[in-house]
Parts: C-alpha cells; structure tokens; sequence
C-alpha cells in the first residue's frame, strides 16, 4: 500500500518528462522497493529512506532539462532548464534566474541592435532616392557603412549566444551539484 | 555530518564505489547514504545524473533472488573523471591535513 502510494506520488510528479524517460525513472525506485523486500525489509522503512518524492522529481526533472537543453541548443529549452532549476529553491531563483535573464536581455538588444543597421541602410537609401537630406551618393555611404557594422554586430552576437548557451548549461550544472546536497538536510 | 563537507564529494564516492566492479542501483544508494547521511531516494537522481553525462552506461543483469536489476558500469570518460577527482581530492585534503597538523598539532 505504502509502496503503491508513493510511486503514485513520484509518477504524478514526474508528469512533465515525457512517457519514456518517465518510465525509465520509475524503474529505478520500484527496483528499490522490490530489493529492499527480497532482504526483508518493511514498505515503511523503504519509502522513508527514499525521502519526498516531490524533492526527487524536481531532481530529475533538472537533469532532463540540462539534457534536452544540451541536445538541441534552442533558447525555449535552454530557459525551461533554468526555470527547472530556479524551481529547486529560493537560492536558485536569485542567483540562476536573476543573471540569466540579464544575460537574455542582452542578447536580445545586441540582436535588435544590429536588425537596427539594416533597416537605417534600406532608409538612408530611401532618402536618397527620394527624399532630399542626403545625395545618392551619401546614402549609399550610409547604406553600406550601417550593413557592415550590422553584419559585424550580428555574427558577433551569434557568437556571443552561442557561448552565453555554453556557459549557462555549465553553470546550471555546478549549480545542481551544490544544491542537491544542501536540500537534503 | 557537515553540509559544506558533503558538497560535491558524492559524485566521487558514487564513481569510486563503481571502479572494480559495477553495481546495482540500489546497492550503490544504500552504501552512499549510510556512509553520508543522505535520503537514498537522492542517490538515483545522482545516478541517473552521471549516466546522462556519459560516466555511467546501465545494462540489466539476472539475479537470483528474482527478476534482473539495473547495474551501472563505469565508461572509459567515466574513469577519466573519477581519476581526475581522486587527485583533486587528495591535493585538497593533503593541504588540509598539512594546515591541521600545523594549528592543532602542536
């Protein structure tokens, strides 16, 4: 009874990894139940040396974020993992979710940034075709200096996030080492 | 048993419980829990956290009191690992110790 209830309760928790990975978990702690029979040991005692399983399932969701963040490099999966951690406690949420979305907002504005140059070079060259600011001949200046720094701009963004991606699934990791242990007690 | 103390040195124990020969999942939580007064439901997260890193490769085996269990074998990067922990860790306590004998030892 004890130890249908709190597989129940494990599986339950365990609702945002998909059917597969889920049932792989499980695995592991119906094992640990059916072991600690076969040496004779209670249900009772079993489950509490288990510990909550809400705590677990927080747990592995973790490491099936930092995966899955690590397996396809998307942005969406990359903050589902840091959310996952912030979920472990207070601490996380200030110093994981705090500087990752600092970090985001970054980004973003150097992304905008260099978005910014090429629209300013299809409107200097408007300018200079139709309007009367500036001659043809200095629009396409304009145009050409404001695609160069926004193509500039732009790979250096690209290698930014990708570095920023690299160094997060990183720290989240050190992160959970250092959490796991101290939750515990 | 002191938090601090505990940081980290768990993927050690569990990596060096592993190093002859592999063992079962609950064998390993059992042993680490007893040793470090932690809830053994934590070990598997951790188990499972070494595996998907690529220290650990798990295959089922028969036993014979029932139905086959899950082992965790050490992979070749796993050793790596665990052999550069074990000289970290020795440079880290030899320092401590030095530090102790130092203070306390005279």
């Amino acid at each position: 009874m004890i130890k249908e209830q709190y597989l129940q309760q494990l599986w339950k928790h365990l609702d945002k990894i998909p059917e597969p990975k889920r049932r792989e978990i499980m695995f592991d702690y119906e094992d640990h139940f059916r072991i600690a029979a076969e040496l004779g040991r209670s249900e009772e005692e079993a489950a509490r040396e288990l510990g909550d399983p809400q705590m677990i399932a927080r747990e592995m969701l973790l490491g099936y974020r930092v995966e899955e963040a690590e397996n396809s490099g998307g942005v969406v999966r990359l903050s589902k993992a840091v959310l996952a951690t912030a979920g472990l406690g207070f601490f996380n949420l200030v110093f994981v979710l705090g500087p990752y979305i600092a970090l985001l907002s970054v980004l973003l504005s150097l992304w905008v940034v260099s978005g910014a140059c090429g629209i300013l070079a299809i409107g200097a060259m408007y300018e200079g075709f139709f309007g009367d600011a500036v001659t043809r001949m200095q629009a396409s200046f304009i145009a050409i200096s404001a695609i160069g720094v926004g193509m500039l701009l732009g790979a250096g963004t690209h290698k930014l996030t990708r570095g920023v991606f690299k160094m997060t699934l990183k720290y989240l990791r050190f992160n959970t080492r250092v959490i796991m242990n101290k939750e515990r007690n | 048993m002191n938090v601090q103390f505990k940081k980290g040195v768990l993927d050690l124990c569990v990596l060096a419980l592993t190093a002859w020969e592999d063992r079962y999942g609950y064998e390993l939580a059992v042993a680490i829990s007893s040793k470090f007064e932690v809830a053994v439901g934590s070990v598997y997260p951790l188990l499972n956290r070494l595996t998907l890193e690529g220290y650990f490769s798990t295959y089922l085996r028969e036993s014979p009191e029932g139905p086959p269990r899950k082992y965790y074998k050490l992979t070749p990067k796993g050793h790596t690992h665990l052999m550069e922990l074990v000289s970290e860790w020795n440079t880290f306590t030899h320092a401590v110790n030095e530090l102790i004998k130092d203070g306390v030892g005279k």
